[in-house]
This record gives C-alpha cells, sequence and structure tokens, in this order.
C-alpha cells in the first residue's frame, strides 16, 4: 500500500501542513500569511475533488481504506484508520469547501493577530476532516477532541463582546458528553479487543448486552455536538460571539459531527438501542424544529436568529436519521450538506452587514435594499434557500426527509413527521421576518445610507455557495447517487435487528 | 483468643489502679505543713532569678549539635573498636567512610562558623 | 554483604554522596559562585540518571533483605533522577534572582531525592520508614527556605508537623503489622500470611494505618490539607519539584505495599481506597475551582491528580495488576513532564516579594510571550486530558485499568472531575490569552528550555505514547 498515492492522507493533513508553514513566516507579513493559509485551504479542496474522482459511488462499502498499526495499549492495538463512503465523502467536500470561503470572510473581518488565526483556522481544518475520515474510534476520538482547541480560541480571541463566556461553555458542553463517549469507547474495546471501527462493526455481538448504555453514551456526545434540544443552549452563544469565519465554521460543519457521529456509529453499532430509541429522539427533533423555529421568531438580534434557526434545520436532519428508512437518512445526508450551505451563507451575510455597521441588532437596519442592492439580492437568494423554497437545495432536502419518515416502520406513526411539517412554514415566516426587517421597506436609518455594497472579494464568496445551492436545488441526483448506496449499506445493517425485534 | 485479651484488660486495669490508689494513699496519710520556702519553685535554696522565659544564644544547640556529632561518632566506633579483630578489612571501610560522613559535617559545620563563639 | 549490595542501590548512592560532596564543597565556593553547586548537582544526578538507566532488574534482594532492585524501582529511579534534574534547572535562576543563591538548597534537594529513590527500593517496613524520613526531612527545611518570609515560615512549621502525624501512623502502621506478622521485611510478612501464621486482624489494622500515612505524601483528601499552605508558601521551584517528585514516592510505597504485602487484604482495603479516590477527585476539582491564585490551584490540582491516580491503585489488588501499575507509572511520568513544565511558567512569571502569583497577574502573558503562552496552554490541555497530549493518554490508560477491574463508579466520577477540572484550567488560558494586561515574565535560558522542552516532550510523546507505556509495562515489581 503506497500511502503517499492516498488521497487521505493528503486531504487530512495538507491544512496541518499548511499551518506549520504559516508558524514559520513573520508576523508582520500579513498578505503572505494570508495568502499561504488560502494556497493550503484551496489545495485541501483540491486534494477533495482528487478524492472525489477516485471514488466509486456505486459501492456503498468504506473505500481507500488506510490502515496502519500506531499503538498498543496493553493488548489492544489503536490503528491510524482512515476510510471513506459516501457519506464521509460528502462531508469531507463541504468542509475543504467552506474552509477557503469562510477564510476570505475573514480577509477584512480579522486584522489582528492573523497569523494565529490562519494557524488555527487550518489546524481546525484538520481536526474536522480526521473526524469524518476515521475508522479507528479512539482515533476519531481523538479528532473529536482535537477541534475542540482552536474553536476555543477561534472564539475567544476573535469574538465579540462576551466571548469569553461563549469559548468556555463551548468547550465544556462539548467535553462533558465526550468524555462519556470516551469512557463507551474504552469498555467496547475491552470486550473486543480492538478499536477498529470495522471490527468492531463485525463483532458488535460482543458488547450487545451493554447497548443500550452504550447509545446513550455515544448520544450524548453528539446530540450536544448537533445540539438536540435541551442540549442546545451552547449553541446560541457559541454562534453570536464567534467571528464570522468561526460561525460559518461551526454552523455548517462542526454541528454536522454531531450528526455523522449519530450515523456512523450509533446506528450501527447498537442497532437494536437505536431502534428504541429511535421514536424518542426522533420527538426531541421534532420539538427542537419547533423550539428552534419558535425562539428564532423571536429574536432581535440577527446572528442569533441564525443561529437558532440551525437548531431548527438539524432538527429535520435528527428527524431523517431516526425515522431509519433509505429515503430519510438519504434526505437527511443531504440536508447536512445543505444546511452547512445555506446557514454558512447567511452567516457569512450577517457577517457582511456587521462589518457594514458593526451591530447585529435588526432594528438598525431596515430598507436598505435600495443602498445595498447586491447584498439584498444575494441574501434573498440564501434565504431562500434556508427557508426551503422549491428550486433550492433546502426544498430536496426536508422534502426526502418528511417524504421518508411519513411512514417510517421505526416511528410508527405520521405525527412525527406532520409536526416537522409544521416546521417548515415556521421557517418560512422566521426567515422572510429577517429579511423583511433587514431589507424591506422604508429606510428606516440615515446612516445607513451611506453603507457600500458587497466588494468583488465578497461576491466571490456567495456566489461558490449559491451556485452549490441551486445545483442541488434543480438537479440533486448526483448527489443522491453519492449518498444511497453508502445509506443502504449502513441501514442493512441496522434493519435486519428490527426485523430480530419485530 | 479472647481469654488472651481478658489477661491484658486485667493487666490494665492493675496497672492504672496501683499508681492510683498510691497517690490517694499519700495523699490521704501525709501530714500537711506549708511555708513560703516549700512553695518556692526549687527547693535546692537558690533563689529563682529573672522571667521563665529567657532567649538562648542560638549557637548554644548548634554547639550542642557539633557535640552531637562527636558523641555519635563514640557510641558507634566503641562496640566496633572492641570488636575489630574479627570484623575484617570490609568493617574498616566501613567505618572510614563512616567518620568521612562525619568528617565532612564537621567541615561544613566549621567553615559555616559554628565552631565560632561570639 | 558484598559489592553487588551496593550495586543495587547505586543510584541512590551516586545521588546521596553528591549531596554530601556538594554540600562540603558548596563551603569553599566564594558568594555569587554557587553556581557550581548547581552545576555539581546536576552532573550527580545525571550521573544517577546514568546508573538507573543501565542498571539491569534483578530479582533477588540485597542487603540481607532490606532492599531490592526489580524493573519498577529502577524505573522511579530514573524518573526521580530526572525530575531532579529539571528541579535545580528551576532553581537556579530563581534563587539568584530572589538574591538566595545557596549551595544547601542543592544538597537538601539531592537528600530528598535519594530518599525518594530508596522508597522505590525498600523491601523493609523499616526502610520504608527511612526513606520516607530522608525524603520528608529535606523538604520540610527546604519549604521554609525563604526565612524572612512568613509564608514559607508558615509552609515549613505547617509541613513538619502534619508530616511527623504522618510519619507516626506510618510507624504505628510498622509496629500492627510487625505485631501481627512477627515481621517486618516484606518476605516475612507473605509468608507469614500464606502459611496462616499471621493476625489478619492486626495486619489489617497496620495495613491501614501505612495507607493513611502515605495518602497524607500523595495529599489525598482527606488527608490534604497541608498541601495548598505548603505549595503557596515554599519556594516555587521546590513546590515544582516537590509535586511532581513526591507524588511519585508515595505512589512507589503504596503501590508495593498494596500489591505485594497486602494482596490477601485487597477486598478490605479496596472500598477505603476507593473512598479515598473519590473525595480526592471531587474534592481537588471542587476546591480548585475557586483558587485564585496559581500556586493554590497547582496545590488542587496536584491533589485531583492524585485522586485519578487513586484510582490505578484500587485496580491494583484486581487481575488488571500490571496494567494498572504500568498505566499509574504512564500518568505519574506525564503529570511530571507537564507540571513541572508549569511550574517553570510559574516560576518564570513570579516577581520577587512573592507577586506575579495571582491569575490577574497572568493577564496577557500568552500574548506577550507566545512560546511560554503556548507551552503552558498545552500543559492545561494535558492536565485536563485533551487528545494529543501525555495527559489524555495517561487518563485513557487508567480509565481503561478502571473498567477492566469493574470500577465504573469510580470512572464516572473520574470523567465528571476532569470534566470539572477543564473549567479551572481553562481560566489560566483565558487570563494568558483572552484578557489584556501588564504580566511581565523572566527570560532566562534554563527555564525557557523547560517549558518549551516539556511542552514539546508532552506533544510529542503523546504521538508514539506506545514506547513508554512499553518501558513502563516493563517496570515490573518483584514479588516474593
Amino acid at each position: 500500500m503506497n500511502l503517499s498515492n492516498n488521497p487521505l492522507l493528503w486531504v487530512t493533513f495538507l491544512p496541518l501542513a499548511g499551518a506549520l508553514l504559516v508558524a514559520l513566516l513573520p508576523d508582520a507579513r500579513r498578505s503572505w500569511i494570508r495568502w499561504t493559509a488560502m494556497a493550503a485551504a484551496l489545495a485541501t479542496f483540491a486534494a477533495s475533488l482528487w478524492l472525489l474522482a477516485g471514488f466509486d459511488p456505486s459501492s456503498g462499502q468504506m473505500q481507500m481504506v488506510i490502515q496502519v498499526p500506531w499503538l498498543r495499549v496493553a493488548g489492544i492495538s489503536i490503528d491510524f484508520a482512515l476510510g471513506v463512503d459516501g457519506i464521509t465523502l460528502l462531508m469531507v467536500l463541504l468542509t475543504a469547501f467552506l474552509v477557503p470561503l469562510a477564510m476570505l470572510s475573514a480577509w477584512s473581518g480579522v486584522r489582528e493577530r492573523v497569523k494565529g488565526f490562519m494557524i488555527l483556522f487550518l489546524l481546525l481544518e484538520t481536526g474536522l476532516i480526521g473526524v469524518f475520515l476515521a475508522l479507528d474510534l479512539v482515533l476519531f476520538y481523538i479528532f473529536w477532541e482535537f477541534t475542540l482547541v482552536p474553536m476555543y480560541f477561534l472564539i475567544g480571541l476573535w469574538g465579540y463582546s462576551r466571548r469569553i463566556y461563549a469559548a468556555l461553555k463551548f468547550f465544556i458542553f462539548t467535553m462533558f458528553g465526550s468524555l462519556l463517549m470516551l469512557l463507551a469507547i474504552i469498555f467496547m474495546g475491552l470486550q473486543a479487543g480492538t478499536f477498529n471501527y470495522t471490527d468492531l462493526l463485525a463483532q458488535r455481538e460482543l458488547f450487545a448486552g451493554a447497548q443500550l448504555w452504550l447509545f446513550f453514551a455515544f448520544a450524548l456526545a453528539f446530540a450536544i455536538k448537533v445540539p438536540m434540544f435541551p442540549l442546545h443552549t451552547w449553541l446560541p452563544d457559541a454562534h453570536v460571539e464567534a467571528p464570522t469565519a468561526g460561525s460559518v465554521i461551526l454552523a455548517g460543519i462542526m454541528l454536522k459531527m454531531g450528526a455523522y457521529g449519530f450515523l456512523r456509529y450509533n446506528l450501527p453499532l447498537f442497532p437494536e438501542a437505536t431502534l428504541r430509541a429511535a421514536p424518542w429522539l426522533a420527538g426531541l427533533a421534532v420539538v427542537g424544529i419547533l423550539y428552534g423555529a419558535a425562539t428564532a421568531f423571536a429574536q432581535k438580534d440577527a446572528k442569533r436568529l441564525v443561529a437558532y434557526s440551525s437548531v431548527s434545520h438539524l432538527g429535520f436532519v435528527m428527524l431523517g436519521i431516526f425515522a431509519l428508512t433509505q429515503q430519510s437518512v438519504a434526505g437527511g445526508v443531504l440536508q447536512m450538506v445543505n444546511h452547512g450551505l445555506s446557514t454558512g451563507a447567511l452567516f457569512l451575510v450577517v457577517g457582511m452587514l456587521y462589518e457594514r455597521r458593526h451591530t447585529r441588532d435588526m432594528a438598525a437596519y431596515g430598507g436598505i435594499w435600495k443602498v445595498v442592492p447586491v447584498l439584498g439580492a444575494l441574501m434573498l437568494a440564501v434565504v431562500l434557500s434556508s427557508a426551503a423554497l422549491p428550486g433550492t437545495n433546502g426544498f430536496v432536502g426536508e422534502f426526502t426527509i418528511l417524504l421518508g419518515s411519513f411512514g417510517a416502520p421505526a416511528l410508527g406513526t405520521p405525527w412525527f413527521a406532520g409536526l416537522a411539517t409544521v416546521g417548515v412554514i415556521l421557517a418560512a415566516v422566521y426567515l422572510l421576518h429577517l429579511y423583511e426587517r433587514l431589507f424591506l421597506g422604508p429606510l428606516t436609518h440615515e446612516e445607513n445610507r451611506q453603507m457600500p455594497d458587497l466588494n468583488l472579494r465578497e461576491v466571490l464568496i456567495l456566489v461558490p455557495i449559491l451556485v452549490m445551492v441551486f445545483w442541488i436545488g434543480l438537479y440533486p441526483q448526483p448527489f443522491l447517487d453519492l449518498i444511497n448506496p453508502s445509506v443502504e449499506t449502513l441501514l442493512q445493517s441496522v434493519l435486519p435487528a428490527a426485523v430480530a425485534m419485530h | 483468643m479472647l481469654e488472651q485479651w481478658m489477661y491484658i484488660g486485667i493487666f490494665m486495669v492493675v496497672a492504672m489502679m496501683l499508681p492510683s490508689i498510691a497517690i490517694i494513699i499519700a495523699g490521704l496519710l501525709s501530714p500537711r505543713r506549708p511555708n513560703p520556702i516549700k512553695n518556692s519553685t526549687y527547693e535546692c535554696g537558690i533563689e529563682t532569678v529573672g522571667p521563665g522565659w529567657p532567649q538562648f544564644r542560638v549557637q548554644y544547640y548548634i554547639f550542642g549539635l557539633v557535640f552531637l556529632i562527636f558523641d555519635v561518632e563514640t557510641v558507634f566506633l566503641f562496640p566496633w573498636a572492641v570488636a575489630y579483630n574479627r570484623l575484617g578489612l570490609f568493617a574498616a571501610v566501613e567505618a572510614a567512610l563512616f567518620i568521612a560522613i562525619l568528617a565532612g559535617g564537621l567541615i561544613y559545620a566549621w567553615k559555616k562558623g559554628a565552631l565560632r563563639w561570639l | 554483604m558484598s559489592i553487588n549490595d551496593f550495586l543495587a542501590i547505586l543510584p541512590v548512592l551516586v545521588v546521596l554522596v553528591t549531596g554530601v560532596l556538594v554540600m562540603v564543597a558548596d563551603v569553599f565556593l566564594p558568594e555569587g559562585r554557587k553556581g557550581i553547586a548547581a552545576l555539581l548537582s546536576g552532573l550527580g544526578l545525571a550521573a544517577g540518571l546514568g546508573a538507573a538507566l543501565a542498571a539491569v532488574p534483578s530479582t533477588g534482594t540485597a542487603f540481607a533483605g532490606m532492599v531490592v532492585a526489580d524493573g519498577f524501582s529502577l524505573f522511579l529511579d530514573a524518573l526521580f533522577a530526572a525530575v531532579g534534574l529539571v528541579g535545580i534547572g528551576l532553581a537556579y535562576d530563581y534563587f539568584k534572582r530572589m538574591r538566595l543563591q545557596r549551595g544547601e538548597y542543592y544538597t537538601l534537594l539531592l537528600f530528598s531525592i535519594g530518599g525518594m529513590m530508596l522508597m522505590g527500593h525498600a523491601n523493609d517496613l523499616v526502610m520504608f520508614f527511612l526513606a520516607l524520613e530522608l525524603l520528608s526531612i529535606p523538604l520540610y527545611i527546604l519549604s521554609g527556605f525563604f526565612r524572612a518570609r512568613l509564608a514559607s515560615q508558615e509552609a515549613a512549621l505547617k509541613y513538619f508537623l502534619l508530616g511527623a502525624f504522618s510519619s507516626g501512623f506510618v510507624l504505628y502502621g510498622i509496629a500492627m503489622v510487625f505485631g501481627g506478622t512477627a515481621s517486618i521485611n516484606l518476605e516475612g510478612i507473605v509468608a507469614a500470611v500464606r502459611d496462616g501464621s499471621a493476625n489478619l486482624t492486626f495486619l489489617l489494622v497496620g495495613a491501614a494505618l501505612l495507607v493513611v500515612g502515605f495518602a497524607f505524601k500523595v495529599s489525598a483528601v482527606p488527608f490534604h490539607a497541608w498541601t495548598p499552605d505548603v505549595y503557596e508558601g515554599a519556594p516555587s521551584p521546590l513546590t515544582g519539584f516537590m509535586s511532581s517528585a513526591t507524588k511519585a514516592a508515595g505512589f512507589a510505597a503504596l503501590i508495593r505495599l498494596l500489591l505485594v504485602v497486602f494482596p490477601a487484604l485487597g477486598e478490605n482495603l479496596a472500598p477505603v481506597v476507593s473512598g479515598l479516590a473519590a473525595l480526592t477527585m471531587i474534592a481537588g476539582n471542587l476546591i480548585a475551582l475557586v483558587q485564585t491564585n496559581i500556586k493554590r490551584l497547582l496545590a488542587y490540582s496536584s491533589i485531583a491528580h492524585a485522586g485519578y491516580l487513586l484510582i490505578g491503585l484500587v485496580a491494583v489488588n484486581s487481575s488488571a495488576a500490571g496494567d494498572a501499575v504500568a498505566a499509574m507509572l504512564f500518568y505519574l511520568v506525564g503529570y511530571a513532564i507537564a507540571n513541572l513544565g508549569a511550574w517553570s511558567v510559574v516560576v518564570a512569571a513570579e516577581q520577587a516579594e512573592g507577586r506575579g502569583l495571582e491569575l490577574e497577574d497572568y493577564s496577557g502573558l500568552g500574548r506577550k510571550y507566545p512560546w511560554l503562552g503556548v507551552a503552558m496552554l498545552v500543559f492545561m490541555l494535558s492536565f485536563i486530558g485533551v487528545p494529543l497530549t501525555l495527559g489524555f493518554w495517561g487518563k485513557l490508560y487508567l480509565f481503561r485499568v478502571a473498567l477492566e477491574s469493574g470500577l465504573f463508579g469510580l470512572a464516572v466520577i473520574g470523567i465528571a472531575a476532569s470534566l470539572v477540572s477543564a473549567y479551572y484550567y481553562l481560566r489560566v488560558v483565558v487570563y494568558m490569552f483572552f484578557r489584556d494586561g501588564e504580566g511581565v515574565a523572566r527570560r532566562d535560558v534554563w527555564l525557557n528550555l523547560i517549558a518549551i522542552g516539556s511542552a514539546a516532550a508532552v506533544v510529542l510523546m503523546a504521538l508514539v505514547p506506545g514506547d513508554l507505556l512499553q518501558v513502563a509495562a516493563q517496570a515490573v515489581l518483584r514479588v516474593p
């Protein structure tokens, strides 16, 4: 096995190499630092496309697997194991796609300590991609926790007024869940004699007796990250206080780590527990959808509104996952991508507004469409995509989820989907409300008259995202083709347990 | 098992009773005719001078410690010297090491000025 | 008695002889050249380290069964010598800066290290006591090294009184064990238990007293009361040394006693040690939350880490004994490295007259001195147990042992305690990086070397932790 030809390795460690390179540059050379970091991020994106090119979409199995023994803990080996399937691939592509754009958004937003910012950002990217690719539970945990540190600093150093509180809350909340997960991982390793995901999957009967507890430990870690109601309270603070680029990554990718964890670990490793917990988690997801929507509507702070909309949107993803039908899970995966694009873009737009007026209070805007028509038009597209208007990506994702979960046998009743549908309508209400307060009506504040419209760099950030939004919205088939075989494989390992139970 | 404990118990009771009985009897039988001389701190005839908490020179203690070096040396070397003929070379080396360590302590004290009375 | 007996404890002898030499040499050194004493001590410790690394673990005993030189004791020899070397590096610039450069510091440090090493070698209860006193008495004196500072005097007195108290427990425990088994030699005790001639009640009481006595030394709750005051009052370089090494020495004694001497009492002692572990983790971490002085914060942190280590001690009498010892040694090494590093930052930031020790004084320090700041960040993350630090692997191994021996409750408490600890460790990071301030730190070659070297060790060794664990796993104890 020639490792240097494996794109997995490149896509994981290119950002790290970039970070080291940036660390060597002198502090004062800001543009060197920025461009080196950007080059590393773009190279990572290129590597992820290489990954896509080498991927065989017809198979739902793990591909391009790297497996090198790393060390042994008293007889149990920990592998350096990476692998990719359709779900992972989409997540990696999303990460590699969003990071350069977020970085570009920090071009003007971050003026102090540029070097530190770029280093942390690239370290974060390595951590994120590692989380998605890892195929060894200890390795996964290492990447999982590793993402905490750069994000903690991004919020704490470049955030807004309550940044220290938000950063600490973010760290402690996430750590709370993941430590229990660590215990569960060690327990499974002891039972099965391996930490390798594939091996564990093959021998899951060995720890089947404790699977309700293990499911709970994993679910807690992931539910905090997603976040599911009622564990979401860290999210508004972290999102609001983080710098724009941080919010984009936080909402666009880090929340997906939780959903991805559910898919990759909870479902196949603990199938019976999954089936038993499915209605409860789906119920929490629906509560999250409605609660997030209602809370979002009540916000005065534009960024907070977007943050709560994340709670609502991730509810759909969770509903899709725990409806456990082919269609709903595939929709859930697609919606993970969609949310990354749409909410990422929303945070970007709100960040651009903030840079112009230095406030996130919606009342400080109003009627600025006439002043900044380009921003207004692009934001309209973003808002509509987030509100799941037909023709945009959001519609495809949410529609597939709802369709899949209406008749889902795991849930037993269409009520979950029925209530979730209300969430779709509510999303339109609060998002259009946001747009109306910001852009429509008469110009309420004279000082907004001088607001500059988007410059080329800002347009360049938003256009690629919008292209993706409409691509997925109008022609989602290539994406679904990537997702479906993997989801099929995944469900095949869950559903036999369902048959056994009923 | 339990009987053995009982012996200990009896022993303790007797042990405590003996002195207490002696003290009580002495208190009952003894004549009591106090006078100022009998009530003074020491009945050796010399008047006490000064307060009860005078400060000693700290060097007094240091001298005491240095004296201990030689004191301990003698205590250890005496049995060694008595049995010297039967101990052989190994013991001679051991004793030399012992004296060397003590000498190190003495040199330290000397150079630090502990032997100078100021 | 032969030359082989001396070879068995060669590292100890090297260190102790160096101690005597430094003491004598020091009086001939003129003021201002006391660095030579530090240099000599460093050379002696390096020689001791070399002797420990070169030695071959034996399975026999020496000095008529008084000492052993097994893999366990040699591992600890190396650890103590290395910690001592770093301790000297911490002290050199500090005492020069505080105008208190004296050779006695190094002499006493060497004596204490010799005592710690002897603790690992002890194979006789009297040797345990001798080693305990040899390691403690110099530390009592060193705690009061700042004769002019009231806090330092208070530390010395408090440490001395409570230390003597704990020695009393140990001595009484030894007497009880002797009463129960008619032997103070570990072999004799084990034999007495095996052939049934031992009085198990006396043995149990004795074992419990010994555990209490050494629990003082590792500062397990509720025997921790001296720790914060002593750590705060003692000179910072000494505290750094003490919190890394004394803990290891105490655990060395506890491991050997519980694993070798009292396996039969495992059932009776395990609940006691479990209780100690739980209390120590909970109390140490909770009280650390409200500390505003960095020295006190690190003191409570060291109490908390003793709690995690006690989990391993509970597991010492289970089927996972070998893993438990290896995990504890690994954890001790990881903790020692991170802890010494953290104290090097504290030493660098301390100003004359004991200023610069409040968390407030650390404001902005991380931004002003990025290397020092990043190093401190690494140490704090290692204390929390975030991956890619030695602390993470240490906790992973310990919790693994806990789960393997069925200690689910302790593992969960340990997890919860780690979470609490994240808060106060991150507070240090918050002050260093997220706040603006006028903090200043000393730029000294040795301090920087220790800080950056420890940080690099914490991170790099975390990438290949297998080797260290391998070494720790080979550090087996001689079981008669």
